[in-house]
């Protein structure tokens, strides 16, 4: 099994990078990418299917807070059974986007501002370090120069300033970072096609 | 009495945005109902969506009207789908490794892809771009100007990738450390680092407040028309 599984995952892997290289093989590329496009919806379905498993456990259980996993198994096979019946683009479902999911998700975001302004108090509180100062105080910088003001942007920091770090100082240190994510990303995808990392189960 | 859509649309967000608001006054029943409820159903939407979208049109469609050549190649990600959903039994679990293999090969090879050509590449010749006078000149910026952003951009980029290097060596007293020129362009990199990140800080809290604005126009104005 860890020899199969280990020749499926560098075989696939190696054919899908050569088909962006060699053109005669956009064809096996392409059909390699669809059965993986499959596989991962079946796998989203599966994962939600533990999802409940686990909150039904927990209902079954009668664990503290199973009304709660209660209420998100009701919402999930609520939502689940309308989706497969009147398909996702369908009127209901527009409303169980627009109101709810949507809603939900920019109220959260809301929420953060408070969060964030919490976590940065404490951070200016218990690690009041060169890192943390600089860090504090681009965010401020930032903040304050792209405020809308009535008397329009403030001098110095809005028109200069502020440009200046977003687009020079912070746009260098993004690039290094971006660079080592990718190079990072690169590092872990060879050493799967290599077979030195199989994080599918194969030791 | 009917209800418009609009209506119970509006019910429903302005419902929501007001339980999850409610964390601003500390963690109570009342968030958690509605964060378990959102959980709930954006993965039951998910579901349906990847059930509508991706099985349906790809794997069932092509395995009910297809031709026979079409039915062949599909039939091989449905064993791949069979052998996932073996997971979901314990004792079968480990058959499922065979289509995570296939899995996690494909992932690797779209990420190297898209690591080489969606950022390693752009990101080198960009930096490099920015010392191109030609294009300044076109743009009337002067040369002082362009090669000093440069000089900057180039310099935050190499000095957080050497904040990144962690190779050290094993002192006289026992302790490893990095050399010493490393330290100094690893602090340097440091600044640039907390800069970047503080910029990426303002950024998201400036999305957030928008949010946050937004949540309370919608509550404002939901009742101010009902």
């Amino acid at each position: 099994m860890r020899v199969l599984t280990t020749v499926i995952a560098i075989a696939a892997g190696a054919l899908i990078l050569a088909g962006y290289f060699f053109p005669a093989l956009a064809d096996v590329q392409t059909l390699l990418l669809n059965w993986a496009i499959i596989l991962a919806g079946v796998v989203v379905l599966v994962g939600i299917s533990n999802l409940i498993s686990v909150h039904t456990d927990k209902i079954s259980r009668r664990e503290k807070g199973s009304a709660y996993s209660a209420l998100l198994v009701i919402g999930l096979v609520a939502t689940l059974s309308f989706g497969m019946i009147l398909r996702p683009h369908h009127s209901t479902m527009k409303i169980v986007m627009n109101g709810i999911i949507i809603p939900a998700e920019a109220s959260l975001m809301g929420v953060l501002t408070i969060s964030l302004l919490y976590a940065a108090i404490r951070l200016l509180r218990r690690r009041a370090d060169l890192m943390g100062i600089i860090f504090l105080s681009t965010a401020a910088l930032l903040l304050l120069g792209s405020a809308t003001l009535p008397l329009g942007d403030i001098p110095l920091i809005g028109t200069l300033l502020r440009p200046w770090v977003t687009q020079i100082l912070a746009l260098g240190g993004a690039r290094g970072i971006l660079i080592g994510v990718a190079l990072g990303t690169l590092m872990t995808g060879l050493r799967v096609l290599f077979g030195a990392d199989r994080p599918y189960g194969g030791n | 009495m009917v209800f418009s859509s609009d209506l119970v649309t509006g019910l429903l967000s302005f419902l929501f945005t007001i339980l999850i608001f409610s964390y601003l006054i500390g963690d109570n029943p009342l968030f958690r109902i509605a964060v378990y409820i959102f959980v709930g159903v954006s993965s039951g939407y998910l579901a349906a969506l990847a059930w509508w979208q991706v099985i349906v049109p790809r794997l069932i469609y092509p395995l009910v009207y297809g031709s026979v050549l079409e039915k062949a190649f599909t039939a091989i990600p449905l064993l791949g789908a069979v052998l996932i959903l073996m997971k979901i039994s314990p004792r079968l679990a480990g058959l499922a490794r065979i289509a995570m293999a296939f899995l996690v090969g494909a992932g690797a090879a779209v990420i190297i892809a898209g690591a080489l050509s969606g950022t390693l590449l752009p990101q080198i010749a960009a930096t490099i771009n920015a010392f191109d006078l030609s294009a300044a000149s076109a743009r009337n910026i002067s040369v002082v100007e362009v090669v000093f952003n440069g000089a900057f951009i180039l310099a935050g980029t190499v000095f957080t990738l050497i904040y990144f290097h962690f190779g050290a060596s094993t002192k006289a007293d026992g302790s490893i450390r990095r050399l010493k020129l490393i330290e100094i362009n690893a602090l340097v990199g440091r600044i640039f680092i907390g800069i970047t990140l503080g910029t990426i800080f303002a950024g998201v809290y400036a999305a957030a407040l928008t949010a946050l604005i937004e949540r309370i126009s919608s509550l404002i104005n939901f009742i101010g028309n009902y």
